[in-house]
């Protein structure tokens, strides 16, 4: 294993800043890379296999020029972003992609991966049913048994239980030392700002499971000696939405007065809060992903079979794990936030500021179009919106 | 769906050379909306469906349920002109204003109705509007927006809602050996939970016997309607697609008694057939080219496709989205829910083993290779629109692959299903010119490839 | 709030308000009376601008700098105003602005030259906002672009407009189709104060729609440079279906709220016996910089 020269919140950072580094000495060593969008493909799966997942981004700082080829303009930049750095071969160190039917869009990417970015010899994109129902979760588990067939070729290998397992332990060991993470801003003030979490994280997401369960050991540590904790301020929120995998927003939020305590996003607790269950097998694992996964894209039939919906109590079902964290974190506001023609999230908008409604927290939502120019006009409204909190 | 002209009175020929029989089946529809309401009025309670590629439109029809199709209703909306105060009032409840126009427009329904007119249909609502709804019928197919928008509706109303499954995949993966039979296994489960869903609803049970008989009609509506389609190949084209978008509804979600759907469309098949035996064309104008139209019409301004006739464009086939395959032999299948599940698989992945072969991994860009060599198309007309991505987001890899493999060019317009704001007809006109010329040259091209078109 | 008392009631408050297009200044006394304002052209330099125009206040406030307890920068230039004690979000200053002279107010509408916003305000305070600022239509500069391509001066645009009985539709949601539109039904021989109040209407039916979405409550004031257009009110009533109330001088809302929200903030220093430390800092550090020539 390479010693790394720094440690810690350092060593997040550097990774932060050149996410692909490690993975690079690590293919050059003659590990494959794969891979993966979104938060579905179970990279259980490709740890038990010798392989390490990277969990794939876009850039906002790059002008997007070679996506209007493949892509049409109105469909979600983060997702157009990915193909654009495909295209241009920024993503050439991956020995595969796969990626996951979690929306319409991130399914015509991979397609698109797949007949225009030649650069990765294997591809797979995964069926994600749309609801939570028994028969579905049995569905995905045979999509994950496909995956895992065409993981097993590439890797000249087999899946046994045991590795599998010993995988599944390793990724939940991961979790739970972020939900520690997570503990530590509990407090007023939070331990580590927003800013650093996020570093972290996209650090974990750019490093073997491994590596990154000892880089979070290091990270909890340091956080728990210091000395200098970071100001308190009167504001604690919860952000939410989909993919922000960048420390810009959360930076333009904490630089207006407000610490940001929680989330409920994909480069966040939605990664980290549930883990896969014993046995450990693909039925865990179809499990986890399906049902205990919260994100907007699935159909979270709460009301099953009900011969009437409760507007309320619908919602309440559906987000109740926001209430806990806005409880459990002290939360005092919330920023919604979501990409332009993201349809997943935006049609989930009026009903959640409903719901924050019913549970006194005042929210905001901004719409950004995932480049770093679109969130300086977001500035003011932020500001104002803490303006109102008092 | 909008009439495009009236009874040739006038000086100027007709562009369109309308089927009779598009009438009786476009007005299907129409008494369909009447229908609805007054069983409504009546007490019968009203199924609000998405388009599901009827793996709940029989179920429903079978127990004797009152369906309305917003969607369909969205299109009538922007026909007739009357989207924009619905449009504005989903905008006015905080939805952001990219999403589908389908959906700002239900959405914006739901709100005046509950919202604005206390429980009653919005005045301005044409054809009589859409009675309220007692279930709400979602489905994943497609895009995620028509399951999304309906989860979002619980914001006006108390109806119980049910979303309906169905696989979607690449080519590659989606035709694995084993993937049919557990694919059939999962959907026919969730048929068998809807059904008994229904059944507790309504208090009682559901009539297999009749759910048989619908497949059956359903099978032989198809089989027509499939036959409708291959007789289309011939040239001059006989049947321009206004007319497919006019006479659609009762075969893509079986609107009105199926029985009489099943005879109107015979009889369409008889008159395109003779049209063929004739060489009589869909336009009143030489055909100049044949044109393919992808993938959602701009309701809101069909008469565009008059101004392009008038110049020889004959629009041959269209929007593979409303088009179903050739039916399976469900035969054998002694299980309604399975033959129900087989029934509306078969939609997305019939062209599977095909698009393995060809070594294309979106199914979307097969089956308009497909329609391209089988209608002869010298060129397609894109139209991505602003607020649809599932309609929009494959056309450019369509376009690539219908350059590369088949030289055929496309027209690029863009716009809005139901926002015609957007929509710039003098532009589609100004660039229709220059098109022309690109699609001689390409005809040169094919040719020279030994391509016989 | 605290009570004006012996340790507050002589001192004075300023607010500035850095637009896009218009830079404004007001001066506050203890008791939230404003002494004088000032309205000028922001150009480029913001810095030099706001050094000019707090020069030009106090000194038709006839008060020194020094006089000036404490001074809050808002709008889009906010950031530039080193001599300021804090910074606040023009959405915050506007509401308190506009709730200083109509107390009762519960919506306010704001049309700028860049941009339009929406506030809801309870109990004098701002709890709900909106903002359109990435479109040319529903904002003065809509009406820019029309004034520019009828050859009409802005302020003649409105008593025209209100001629007509017959307003036309403008269809196009951009200005710059909207351009076109107008011109196109210029030639097909459509009434000047027809078209002209059409513009208005879809500029107020464009901020409406906006408004809509945090319900209008009233009463409602009307602010903004365009809030002095008489086409402009019209329309705005006649969308809303509600009559709107303007103040006097529609402009300085922004900068009248930013000094009462500086009172505010003063008379908590007192309060928590912070104002003599405040004092001190301040008139050395940041003041430095704009230099004593009030004396």
């Amino acid at each position: 294993m390479v010693i790394a020269t720094t440690k810690g919140l350092s060593r997040a950072h550097e990774i932060y800043a050149d996410r692909g580094q490690r993975v690079r000495e690590l293919r050059k060593a003659g590990k494959k890379i794969i891979g993966y969008i979104c938060l579905y493909p179970p990279v259980e799966i490709i740890s038990a296999l010798g392989m390490v997942p990277f969990r794939v981004f876009g850039d906002m700082s790059e002008p997007i020029t070679a996506a209007d080829q493949v892509s049409t303009t109105v469909v979600c930049p983060f997702l157009r972003s990915i193909i654009d750095l495909g295209l241009k071969g920024k993503f050439n160190f991956l020995d595969g992609i796969v990626g996951a039917h979690t929306c319409d869009i991130g399914m015509t990417l991979v397609i698109s991966w797949r007949d225009y970015v030649k650069d990765a010899p294997f591809t797979h994109l995964i069926d994600v049913p749309h609801t939570d129902h028994a028969p579905a979760v049995d569905y995905f588990e045979g999509q994950i048994n496909s995956f895992k067939r065409h993981l097993e070729e590439f890797a000249g290998e087999k899946l046994t239980d045991d590795k599998l397992k010993k995988a599944c332990e390793l990724h939940n060991k991961q979790r739970k030392l972020v939900r520690e993470l997570y503990d530590l801003r509990k407090s007023d003030p939070p331990l580590l700002t927003s800013m650093e979490n996020i570093e972290v994280l996209v650090a974990l997401f750019s490093l073997p499971v491994d590596e990154g369960n000892d880089l979070l050991e290091d990270v909890i540590k340091e956080i728990k000696g210091r000395s200098i904790k970071p100001p308190r301020k009167k504001a604690r929120l919860l952000v939410w939405g989909p993919v922000f995998d960048n420390t810009s927003l959360y930076e333009l939020i904490e630089s207006a007065d407000a610490s940001v305590v929680v989330d409920d996003t994909c480069v966040g607790t939605r990664a980290f809060w549930a883990d896969v269950k014993a046995p450990y097998n693909l039925h865990a694992l179809a499990q986890r992903y399906l049902v205990d996964l919260k994100c907007p894209r699935t159909y979270r039939d709460t009301t099953h079979h009900e011969l009437e919906r409760n507007y309320d109590k619908d919602l309440d079902s559906r987000f109740d794990y926001i209430k806990r964290a806005v409880t459990d974190w002290h939360v005092n506001g919330a920023i919604l936030q979501s990409v332009k023609y993201c349809d997943t999230h935006g049609y989930e908008v009026p009903n959640l500021r409903h719901y924050f409604d019913t549970l006194g927290i005042p929210s905001i939502y901004i719409e950004h179009d995932y480049s770093e120019r679109s969130l300086a006009p977001i500035k003011t409204r932020i500001e104002a919106f803490l303006e109102t909190l008092g | 769906m909008s009439e495009t002209a009236t009874p040739a009175k006038t000086e100027k020929k007709r562009a369109i050379n309308r089927l009779k029989t598009v009438y009786p089946l476009r007005n299907v529809v129409q008494q369909d909306y009447v229908n609805t309401l007054q069983a409504s009025s009546e007490g019968k309670p009203t199924v609000w469906s998405m388009l599901n590629y009827w793996e709940g439109d029989l179920p429903l029809k079978a127990m004797d349920l009152n369906i309305v199709y917003p969607e369909n209703y969205a299109t009538l909306l922007a026909a007739s002109g009357a989207a924009e105060p619905f449009l504005d009032a989903s905008d006015s409840d905080g939805f952001p204003t990219h999403m589908c126009g389908y959906g700002r427009s239900t959405i914006g329904y739901s709100y005046r109705m509950m919202k604005e007119n206390g429980g009653k249909i919005p005045p301005d609502a044409p054809l009589g509007g859409m009675a309220k709804p007692a279930l709400l019928l979602g489905s994943g197919i497609i895009c995620d927006a028509r399951f999304k928008w309906f989860q979002a509706l619980a914001r006006y109303f108390d109806a119980p809602e049910w979303c309906l499954e169905m696989p979607m995949m690449s080519t590659f993966e989606g035709t694995e050996p084993d993937l049919e039979e557990y694919q059939v296994k999962f959907l026919t489960k969730e048929v068998k939970d809807f059904i008994s869903f229904l059944e507790k609803l309504l208090k009682k049970k559901m009539d297999w016997a009749k759910l048989e008989e619908l497949i059956d009609l359903a099978t032989k509506i198809h089989e027509t309607t499939y036959r409708i389609s291959e007789a289309r190949k011939a040239i001059p084209g006989p049947m321009h697609s206004t007319d497919f978008w006019s006479s659609m509804p009762p075969a893509l979600f079986f609107a009105g008694d199926m029985k009489i759907s099943l005879n109107l469309y015979q009889d369409m098949l008889a008159e395109v057939q003779e049209r063929v035996k004739n060489k009589e064309s869909g336009i009143n104008y030489p055909e100049r080219y044949r044109l393919i139209f992808a993938e959602l019409p701009p309701w809101h301004s069909l008469k565009i496709f008059d101004n392009l006739a008038e110049k020889g464009w004959n629009f041959v086939f269209e929007s593979f989205g409303y088009h179903n395959t050739r039916p399976l032999d469900l035969s054998k299948i002694s299980d309604p829910c399975e033959k129900l599940a087989r029934f509306s698989r078969n939609f997305w992945f019939n062209v599977f083993p095909d698009a393995k072969k060809d070594g294309i991994s979106n199914p979307v860009v097969e089956t308009y290779l497909k329609i391209a060599r089988g209608y002869k198309a010298d060129g397609f007309f894109m139209h991505p629109l602003l607020s649809c991505r599932a309609a929009s987001c494959s056309l450019r890899t369509v376009q690539h692959f219908e350059q590369e493999n088949l030289n055929i060019p496309s027209l690029w317009v863009e716009g809005d299903i139901i926002d015609k704001r957007v929509f710039n007809p003098q532009e589609v006109l100004a660039k229709a010119e220059a098109f022309e010329q690109t699609m001689d040259h390409y005809r040169k091209v094919r040719k020279s490839k030994g391509l016989d078109w | 709030m605290p009570g004006i008392d012996n340790q507050t009631s002589h001192l004075y408050f300023a607010g500035i308000d850095i637009g896009s297009t218009m830079s404004k200044a007001a001066v506050v006394d203890a008791e939230g009376r404003m002494l004088a304002y000032v309205v000028g052209q922001t150009g480029a330099q913001h810095r030099l601008r706001a050094n000019k125009l707090m020069e030009d206040t106090l000194h038709k406030a006839g008060l020194p700098l020094s006089d000036i307890a404490y001074i809050i920068s808002t709008g889009y230039g906010r950031v530039n105003v080193p001599f300021a004690d804090k910074q606040v979000t023009e959405l915050t200053c506007h509401a308190k602005g506009v709730a200083a002279l109509f107390p009762d107010v519960k919506t306010a509408i704001d049309i700028g030259g860049q941009d339009a916003k929406v506030l809801k305000i309870k109990n004098g305070r701002l709890v709900d906002f909106l903002t359109n600022d990435k479109c040319a239509a529903g904002t003065g500069r809509f009406l820019e672009v029309a004034a520019e391509t009828l050859g009409l001066e802005l302020n003649e645009m409105g008593h025209i407009s209100l001629q007509s009985d017959k307003p036309v539709k403008i269809n196009s949601l951009c200005t710059i189709f909207a351009q076109q539109e107008i011109i196109s039904r210029l030639s097909a021989g459509e009434a000047l104060p027809d078209i002209l109040a059409g513009v208005y209407i879809a500029i107020a039916t464009r901020v409406v729609k906006l408004a809509r979405q945090l319900k209008v409550e009233v009463p409602v004031v009307f602010t903004g440079g365009v809030a002095k257009n008489a086409g402009m009110v019209k329309a705005m009533q006649d969308v809303l279906g509600v009559p709107v109330l303007i103040p006097d001088e529609p402009l300085i809302t922004g900068c009248l709220g930013a000094a009462i929200l500086a009172r505010d903030e003063a008379f908590k220093l007192v309060q928590r016996g912070e104002y003599q430390a405040h004092r001190d800092k301040k008139l050395t550090e940041a003041r430095i910089d704009f230099g004593e020539k009030s004396r």
